[in-house]
């Protein structure tokens, strides 16, 4: 409180010593805030007994006045700076003590908020969209009751082609109607007619959307699922800027690190044709169940528009060329995902749509 | 279309191995799907040659046999009655392993050590003959691996063949493709037709009433054949090639239709009244067994092989079983004929009957082949059934114009430009001729090719520049290739020698084109996501339903379509009507989870629903968000009790949603449908147009679903919901002086509702006030029976200076007079 070699001074000091000494002892019994405030107001109060001393100096012999008041000073100082470090040290403790009463089992769950998903095909096909708008494609979409003409016809299907038997597409009845060409379309590809028909070239779009077959539902097999066509029409679009879309595509969608492959294939509305592998991501390309040993995987078939599908919309084969694919959702969920069998997309159970 | 190794090998030179081979085929479009050994199943089987046959001395139907096999003769116990000395059979040594999983060891029979065992075909897995041990070659070396002695063991190409290309559903066009690919030449079977006696024509008669449809036939005649087993490579290549081996005349059809890729058939001529073959459609109740057995109801479009009595056979699908060749046949008429593919097809279909025949047919044959296919047919059947053939063909060529080659004008500017590559006209043609076409310079410039589609369109550009710019090839395409018609066929194939995997990958080069969603692609997103930040689970159902639905929801036929979109052909009826309505699709999905012991439900589904228009139109496919929740909204957790998912859990999602989208105005007009609870249930308004409903799943349907704890369910017009959205909406002043915050609680009568207070207070609260919000809802305690009190917390303020609370009293005193005087209310 005072410096230690004032304490004999003090201690001898007639009119503080007593003082001194009972501050000293009562200030050693005070542990809180309460008792503090009372010595306070003790002793340096309006009426306490230091200020006492310090109000009578005047009264003292012109030789004293100046020792006591020093240190009379001298103990008021010291004593304002012990109570405030003593409160402090105790507001210190009271603040420690409501921390560890406010300690919570941080282990207990969070208050919920309800949060959704969305269907891991929907993901996918956003997933799809986004990277083509990237490239600079837009979305069309088209009716899922199609007429024969815009799913076959015009995508130079002959009539006489298995596709279009009973076995293979839904045909739909029209109610008062004998019209016997109208179907649930079996891919997206009339999506592209549709849009040729309507808008001179170029044209740069993707359809997404749902297709029909008339397959029994089976692990790999289901009469509705997803796909998304594109279609490119320019001037001097060429196979390679096929590759190299599709290629930049495959990347996006599965991996820098995937390879892709293109093979020659066919398709009655391309021509060249390709089917699309990336590489597999189970085996690393080495070979597994996945995919069959071969280490790739299949994900789409492409090609250039066959001059023919161009002659039925009206466009110039001579002037325009164009490229178009399509891939199936369901196929890229199963392998993207590993979802092992495509029914699981179309039940709805919460404990897999909770999964995405 | 399986390819034994061995077999290709005859008419192209292998310089690959199998596994480079399989990458080039798929590489160029013949995809190649495996890669199987075969014949390896006979590890420790030898030649053995028999030296002596002795009676076993303690079993009569035995015999001990003294046996070669290399090295040391060994004795070996059988019980064959075929087994004589000088004899080349098949032994399995000890340590050996059979096909069917037997271990030979040494064995004591009836007191005498066999060393081995002599094996009958059947023991092999050749056939089914078990009648005698099987008889080898006598000048095959004993001890030799009897897997290389009968060259059983090969590699065979597993090929996905693409329905343009049936010229490589044979061994030889496989060839030509490995050929053009390897840059070899192809060798076809060569062989000397030794023709004896009558010419055949003297004989045979073919007749062809359907030109169209069979534009070529050839006939052969072979007699005094004897009909057995084929000889062992003849049986070892058609089972390396998936098919069984039949009898000797049988097998040569089969093998040269996989060796030449033209079906072949043979008839017992004996069988055939008067040697007189009609090629025609059906007459009036006509019908046929086919040699699977079956007999058929012919359809009059079907096209027919006929003698003069009736069908013989059902063309290019199938033969008949009344000329079939038997174990007595000695005379053979040889059918080689062209049949053309749409026909087959359907004929095929009609009858659900496949034979490697009709696959063939139906993709196209190669009609210039007949004869030749015919020829080599007639020499392997008397080399491997004896016989005679007699002399010439009978070749009736109906169509003449099919067997001439298709002649095509190749750019090869605009090939290479369409491929993305360069290419001079003597690569081109280098190419093309790799694939046995004949190529020739045409005109350059002035002159359209004939086959380029599209009337009037632009001439050939002459391009200047580097050699071959601007060249125009003649190309005559060989009769074997139907799908190479058009120019840009040709270009196909200059791409595909080429190799994909070395055309260059480029982007477009399209400089004006923008990507973007449209307004309504992106709100359906947005609304998407505001769906799953409510805490639902987006659900895709199926598009069709059962019929039984319509009765359940719309007993009345009131709401949904009278006559809904049915399918002509569905699965089953419970997949047979494509919905009007997301909500059976919803319902089932929470049927699905429920069943699974998951009760709190909680999905919504964006998608198409479908409802007929106009007579002949196709149906207008609205597209609907559709919401459903049942069961508890949140479980009961640690700190909070259970909050049940009830009707205002979903109109908070619908409220969530307008307030996301900036809708002005979203409300519900109490409205009844004939699924929903009739006092839970309204029409949604958004901006006063009708969007779709929200209610309590009405207790018939949710009885008659086994849904006891029913459902909430929502279906809004999405389109509606797009047309009501507002994206962003224009600055509002921010107010800069301190509000008055008011509480308020009125009782009302049980039947007011609460829009009718909040209305009452919004209109009498002046426009200082600003918020009106319910913070309570109270019955009971000192309150009557058939009343309730409502309490609302009030905000006012005005933009322009701080409210003094007199004005806001003043206004709370109008807003109380006002709900005293219009619904009878009072403070409580």
């Amino acid at each position: 409180m005072i410096p230690e070699e004032l304490e004999e001074e003090m201690l001898s000091h007639p009119g503080l010593g007593a003082v001194y000494r009972k501050l000293k002892e009562e200030l050693a019994g005070a542990d809180d805030t309460r008792s503090l405030e009372e010595i306070r107001v003790a002793y340096l109060g309006r009426k306490g007994a230091i200020t006492s001393v310090l109000q009578g100096i005047k009264e003292l012999p012109p030789e004293e006045r100046r020792s006591t008041g020093r240190l009379a000073n001298l103990l008021k100082q010291g004593l304002e700076e012990e109570l405030a470090s003593r409160l402090e040290g105790i507001r210190q403790r009271e603040l420690e003590e409501s921390l560890r009463r406010e300690r919570l089992d941080i282990s207990l769950p969070g208050r919920r908020v309800p949060y959704g998903t969305r269907h891991l095909l929907s993901s996918i096909i956003e997933e799809i969209e986004d990277i083509f708008i990237g490239l600079g494609y837009r979305v069309a979409e088209g009716p899922e009751v199609e007429l024969d003409y815009y799913n076959f016809e015009a995508l130079n299907t002959p009539d006489w082609h298995p596709s279009k038997s009973l076995q293979d597409t839904f045909y739909v009845e029209i109610p008062g109607s004998g019209r016997r060409d109208v179907l649930l379309r079996t891919h997206t590809s009339p999506v592209q007619i549709r849009v040729m028909e309507s808008t001179p070239p170029p044209v740069y779009i993707i359809a997404p959307g749902k297709a029909y077959r008339h397959d029994v539902p089976d692990a790999t097999h289901s009469p509705m699922f997803h796909q998304v066509e594109g279609l490119a029409v320019d001037e001097g679009i060429s196979l390679g800027d096929l590759k190299g879309t599709l290629e930049t595509f495959a990347k996006r969608m599965f991996g820098e690190d995937r390879k892709v492959r293109f093979r020659p294939h066919f398709f009655p509305f391309t021509e060249p044709s390709a089917e699309v592998d990336v590489s597999c991501n189970m085996c690393g390309g080495a070979g597994c169940r996945v995919c069959k040993g071969t280490g790739w995987l299949e994900i789409l078939g492409a090609g250039m528009v066959d001059p023919n599908v161009f002659a039925y919309v009206g466009y110039d084969p001579e002037k325009w060329s164009g490229f178009a694919f399509g891939m199936g959702v369901e196929r890229i969920a199963l392998l993207k995902y590993g979802v092992p069998d495509i029914r699981f997309f179309f039940d709805n159970d919460l404990r897999l749509l909770r999964q995405y | 279309m399986r390819v034994p190794l061995k077999w290709l090998s005859e008419y192209v030179d292998l310089s690959l191995d199998p596994g480079e081979l399989a990458e080039l085929l798929t590489a160029s479009g013949t995809s190649v799907e495996g890669v199987e050994k075969v014949g390896g199943e006979w590890r420790g089987c030898v030649v053995g040659r028999i030296l002596e046959v002795s009676p076993h001395p303690s079993a009569d139907r035995l015999s001990v046999c003294r046996v070669d096999v290399g090295g040391a003769a060994r004795d070996i116990v059988c019980g064959a009655p075929n087994v004589r000395p000088g004899m080349v059979s098949p032994v399995a040594l000890p340590g050996s392993k059979l096909p069917d999983g037997r271990n030979i060891g040494e064995a004591e029979i009836r007191g005498v050590v066999s060393s081995g065992m002599l094996l009958s075909e059947r023991e092999l897995g050749i056939s089914d003959d078990a009648a005698g041990i099987m008889e080898l070659d006598e000048a095959l070396q004993p001890g030799m691996d009897l897997a290389e002695a009968l060259e059983a063991e090969d590699t065979v190409l597993v090929l996905e063949i693409t329905p343009n290309r049936p010229d490589c559903l044979s061994v030889l066009g496989v060839a030509r493709e490995v050929a053009a690919l390897t840059g070899r030449r192809v060798r076809r079977p060569r062989f000397e037709l030794l023709e004896e006696g009558e010419p055949a024509a003297s004989e045979v008669k073919v007749e062809i009433l359907e030109a169209d449809r069979c534009p070529r036939y050839v006939a052969r005649l072979i007699e005094g054949v004897s009909i057995g087993p084929s000889p062992w490579w003849l049986r070892n290549r058609l089972r390396a090639a998936g098919m069984r081996p039949i009898n000797n005349v049988v097998d040569v059809t089969n093998y040269v239709m996989l060796e030449l890729g033209q079906p072949l058939h043979a008839f017992d001529f004996h069988l055939l009244r008067d040697g007189h073959i009609i090629v025609r459609c059906r007459r009036d109740g006509e019908r046929l067994t086919t040699l699977d057995g079956v007999e058929r109801d012919l359809h009059p479009d079907d096209l027919l092989i006929c003698d003069p009595g009736g069908p013989v056979a059902l063309a290019g699908v199938m033969g008949g079983e009344n000329t079939e060749v038997n174990p007595g046949t000695v005379k053979v008429l040889l059918e080689s004929a062209h049949f053309s593919a749409p026909g087959i097809m359907l004929t095929s279909r009609r009858h659900d009957l496949s034979s490697e025949a009709s696959y063939r047919f139906e993709r196209g044959v190669d009609p210039a082949g007949c004869l030749f296919a015919a020829d080599r047919a007639a020499f392997l059947i008397r080399e491997t059934a004896g016989g005679r053939v007699r002399r010439g063909a009978v070749d009736v060529v109906a169509k003449p114009e099919v067997l001439l080659p298709r002649e095509l004008s190749l750019r090869v500017e605009r090939a290479a430009r369409l491929i993305g590559i360069t290419l001079s006209a003597s690569e081109a043609r280098g190419m093309l001729e790799s694939l046995e076409m004949e190529v020739s310079p045409a005109v350059m410039g002035g002159e359209s090719p004939a086959d380029v589609v599209g009337e009037g369109s632009a001439p050939p550009r002459v391009v200047a520049g580097g050699e071959g710019d601007g060249e125009v090839l003649r190309v005559k395409v060989p009769t074997f290739r139907p799908d190479l018609e058009r120019e840009i066929d040709l270009v196909e194939e200059l791409a595909r020698v080429y190799g994909y995997h070395r055309i260059p990958a480029t982007l477009p080069r399209t400089s004006n084109n923008v990507g973007f969603l449209t307004r309504e692609q992106g709100l359906r997103r947005e609304i998407a996501r505001v769906m799953v930040g409510c805490g639902l689970h987006e659900a895709i159902t199926w598009a069709f339903i059962p019929s039984w639905w319509m009765d359940l929801l719309d007993p009345g036929g009131k709401l949904l379509p009278e006559r809904p979109l049915r399918l002509r052909n569905p699965l089953s009826e419970e997949a047979s009507v494509m919905r009007p309505t997301l909500i059976p699709g919803l319902l089932e999905a929470a049927r699905f989870n429920i069943n699974r012991r998951i009760p709190d439900v909680h999905i919504f589904e964006m998608g198409r629903v479908f409802l007929p228009l106009g007579e002949g139109d196709l149906p207008h496919e609205p597209l609907l968000l559709g919401c459903l929740v049942c069961g508890r909204w949140v479980p009961k957790g640690w700190d909070q009790e259970a909050v049940e998912a009830d009707f205002f859990v979903l109109k908070g999602i619908l409220e969530t949603l307008a307030r996301a989208l900036h809708v002005e105005d979203c409300s519900l007009r109490r409205e009844e449908y004939p699924f929903l609870h009739p006092g839970r249930s309204a029409k949604v308004l958004l901006n006063g147009e009708e969007a779709g409903f929200l209610g309590t799943l009405h207790p018939r349907v949710a009885e008659a679903l086994d849904l006891p704890g029913g459902a909430e369910i929502m279906e809004l017009d999405v389109c509606t919901l797009v047309k009501a959205a507002r994206e962003v909406p224009p600055y509002r002043e921010i107010p800069r002086f301190p509000a008055v915050n008011v509480d308020l609680a009125v009782v009302v009568r049980e039947e007011v509702e609460a829009w009718e207070v909040e209305g009452v207070i919004r209109e009498a609260g002046g426009e200082l006030l600003r918020e009106v919000r319910l913070f309570d809802l109270y019955r009971g305690g000192q309150l009557a029976e058939g009343e309730k009190s409502l309490a609302y917390n009030l905000v006012f303020y005005a933009l322009d200076r701080t409210l003094r609370d007199e004005e806001a009293r003043r206004a709370v005193e109008g807003i109380v007079r006002a709900l005293g005087e219009k619904l009878g209310a009072r403070l409580r």
